[in-house]
C-alpha cells in the first residue's frame, strides 16, 4: 500500500500516540462498566478495540485527503455496548451522554436515517470525548481531547451488522440489487423480532407485578402455579414455620437453602395452583413435622436446611394419598435424580412413617 | 479419620475415611480448607470408607461447596454408605449437595 506524505504523518503520528489510546481504551470501558454496574444494566456485550495500523492505512489510501491530522479522524478507539432488547439502546445513550461529552455534529442515529425504500439495520454511533470533570490525567492531557466512537446497539442490530460485514459489503448501495430484495426481508424480520422481544418482556414484567400483588393478596386459589407465582409465594416464606418447629427439634442452626427446585416437583404431583401448595401445606405440615421427630431426635445433628420442611411435606403427601413406597421411590427420582441411593431411601422411610402412622 | 488428596490435572479427589465427629470435625476442615482457596475447579469426594459424619462435618462440606461454586466449580460426593447418606437426607442436605 502506498500513501502520500501527509497520509504517511498521519499513520507516524498514530504509532506514537498508540500508548494513549490504549490508556483511553481502558478508562472508557473502566467508564462504561461502573455505569453499567451503578445503574444494574446487564448487556449483552462491552467492547473495545483499537484501530489497526493497516486498517488506517487503507481508510488513509481511500480518504485521506479529508482528514488533516489524527485527531480528524474520530473511530481510532472505538467501544461498543450491545444491548439485548432495542428499547434499552435510549436508556444507554441517556446514560453515556451523562458520563461523555458528545460532539452532535459528528453523532449519528443510524435507526433514524433509514429511508422508506431502503434497508438495513442499524444502530446509535456517538462520537464522544472525556470531560474533565469525569477523568482527569495531568501527565495525559490528551486523554481529554481524543475523540473517540462509540457504538450502541440491540443484540438483533449487531447480528445484522456483522452478518453484512461478513459479506463484505460497507453500505446497501453496494448490494447486487438481484440480492436486495431477500436482504430488505431479513432486515425487517429482525426488526419485528427486535420489537417483538422487547414487547414480550415488558408483558412479562406487568405479568409479574401483578401476580406478586395476587399472591401477597392471599388469594392463593386464583393463582395459577408457575415459576413466577412460586417465587412470589416463596417470598412470603410458607414453609419457615415449619422449618423453624422442625430445627428446633435439635435446636438446630437452620440453613437457608433454595426452595425452587420444588416447584418441578409440586407441578408434577398435580399442583395446579398456589392454593393447592396451601391446602398440602396446611394438611400435611403436622405430619411432617412427626417424620422429622421421628428421623432427627436423639440424633445431635444441629443443623438442617429449610428445604427439610418442603422435603416431608411432599412426603407425606405421597403416603397421605396411599402412593406408598413406590410413590416414594418416584418422588425421590424426581427430587434428586435416579440414584441407587434413591430405593434403599424409599425402604426406609416407607418403614418409618409406618411407625408413626403417617401410612395411609 | 483420614483426608487423603490427590491433586489431579482435571480435578482433585478426595477420599474419606472413619468417622467425622466432634473428636476431629476441627481437624476435617483443617485438612479440606486448602481446597477452598485453591484454584482446582471440581472435587470429586469418594466417601467409601466414610463411616459416620456429625452436623460439623456438615457444615464443612457446606462451606467446600460453596467455595468450589464460587469458582464455577462442581463438588460431589460418592458412594456413600446408608447410614451417611440417612444423615444428609434427614437434615434436607441432600437437596444441597450432589451426591452420586
Amino acid at each position: 500500500m502506498r500513501l502520500d506524505i501527509h497520509s504517511e504523518m498521519i499513520l507516524e503520528e498514530y504509532r506514537t500516540k498508540l500508548p494513549v489510546f490504549e490508556r483511553l481504551k481502558a478508562i472508557v470501558m473502566e467508564l462504561l462498566q461502573r455505569c453499567l454496574d451503578d445503574n444494574n444494566l446487564i448487556v449483552s456485550g462491552l467492547e473495545a478495540r483499537i484501530k489497526t495500523e493497516r486498517s488506517l492505512a487503507g481508510k488513509l489510501e481511500l480518504k485521506g485527503y479529508k482528514y488533516h491530522s489524527l485527531d480528524d479522524i474520530t473511530d481510532i478507539l472505538g467501544a461498543r455496548i450491545i444491548t439485548f432488547y432495542s428499547d434499552e439502546v435510549d436508556l444507554i445513550s441517556a446514560l453515556v451522554e451523562r458520563i461523555f461529552e458528545i460532539d452532535w455534529s459528528n453523532s449519528v442515529d443510524k435507526r433514524k436515517m433509514m429511508e422508506t425504500d431502503r434497508f438495513g439495520y442499524m444502530s446509535l454511533h456517538y462520537v464522544c470525548r472525556i470531560p474533565e470533570s469525569v477523568y482527569n490525567d495531568p501527565a495525559m492531557p490528551e486523554l481529554n481531547h481524543i475523540k473517540f466512537e462509540l457504538q450502541m446497539r440491540s443484540t438483533l442490530q449487531h447480528v445484522w451488522a456483522n452478518m453484512y460485514h461478513d459479506m463484505g459489503y460497507k453500505s446497501d448501495v453496494e448490494i447486487p440489487i438481484e440480492y436486495q430484495r431477500n436482504m430488505s426481508r431479513l432486515a425487517g424480520m429482525l426488526e419485528l423480532a427486535d420489537e417483538q422481544f422487547s414487547q414480550i418482556r415488558r408483558e412479562i414484567t406487568d405479568y409479574r407485578r401483578s401476580v406478586q400483588s395476587l399472591v401477597a393478596s392471599g388469594n392463593f386459589n386464583e393463582v395459577p402455579l408457575n415459576g413466577d407465582t412460586f417465587r412470589s409465594y416463596l417470598e412470603l416464606k410458607p414453609f419457615g414455620r415449619l422449618a423453624e418447629k422442625i430445627a428446633a427439634i435439635n435446636q438446630a442452626e437452620l440453613y437457608e437453602d433454595s426452595l425452587m427446585p420444588y416447584y418441578k416437583i409440586f407441578y408434577l404431583l398435580g399442583m395446579k395452583t398456589i392454593g393447592d401448595i396451601e391446602n398440602m401445606r396446611n394438611e400435611y405440615s403436622e405430619g411432617a413435622y412427626q417424620l422429622a421427630l421421628h428421623q432427627l431426635a436423639g440424633t445431635g445433628l444441629d443443623i438442617v436446611a429449610c428445604s427439610v420442611a418442603v422435603q416431608n411435606l411432599c412426603i407425606v403427601a405421597v403416603l397421605k394419598q396411599g402412593f406408598g413406597e413406590a410413590g416414594l421411590l418416584k418422588l425421590f427420582n424426581l427430587v434428586y435424580g435416579e440414584s441407587s441411593y434413591n430405593a434403599q431411601r424409599a425402604q426406609r422411610v416407607f418403614e418409618q412413617a409406618q411407625k408413626i402412622n403417617l401410612v395411609q | 479419620m483420614e483426608v487423603i488428596i490427590n491433586q489431579q490435572e482435571e480435578k482433585t479427589l478426595v477420599e474419606l475415611k472413619g468417622r467425622i465427629d466432634t473428636t476431629n470435625a476441627d481437624q476435617f476442615q483443617q485438612e479440606v480448607s486448602p481446597l477452598m482457596e485453591g484454584n482446582q475447579l471440581d472435587i470429586d469426594i469418594d466417601c467409601t470408607g466414610m463411616s459416620y459424619t456429625s452436623s460439623q462435618g456438615l457444615r464443612t462440606f457446606l462451606l467446600l461447596q460453596k467455595s468450589v461454586n464460587a469458582r464455577g466449580g462442581k463438588m460431589v460426593l460418592r458412594n456413600m454408605n446408608p447410614m451417611v447418606k440417612e444423615v444428609f437426607d434427614i437434615t434436607g442436605f441432600s437437596n444441597i449437595i450432589t451426591i452420586l
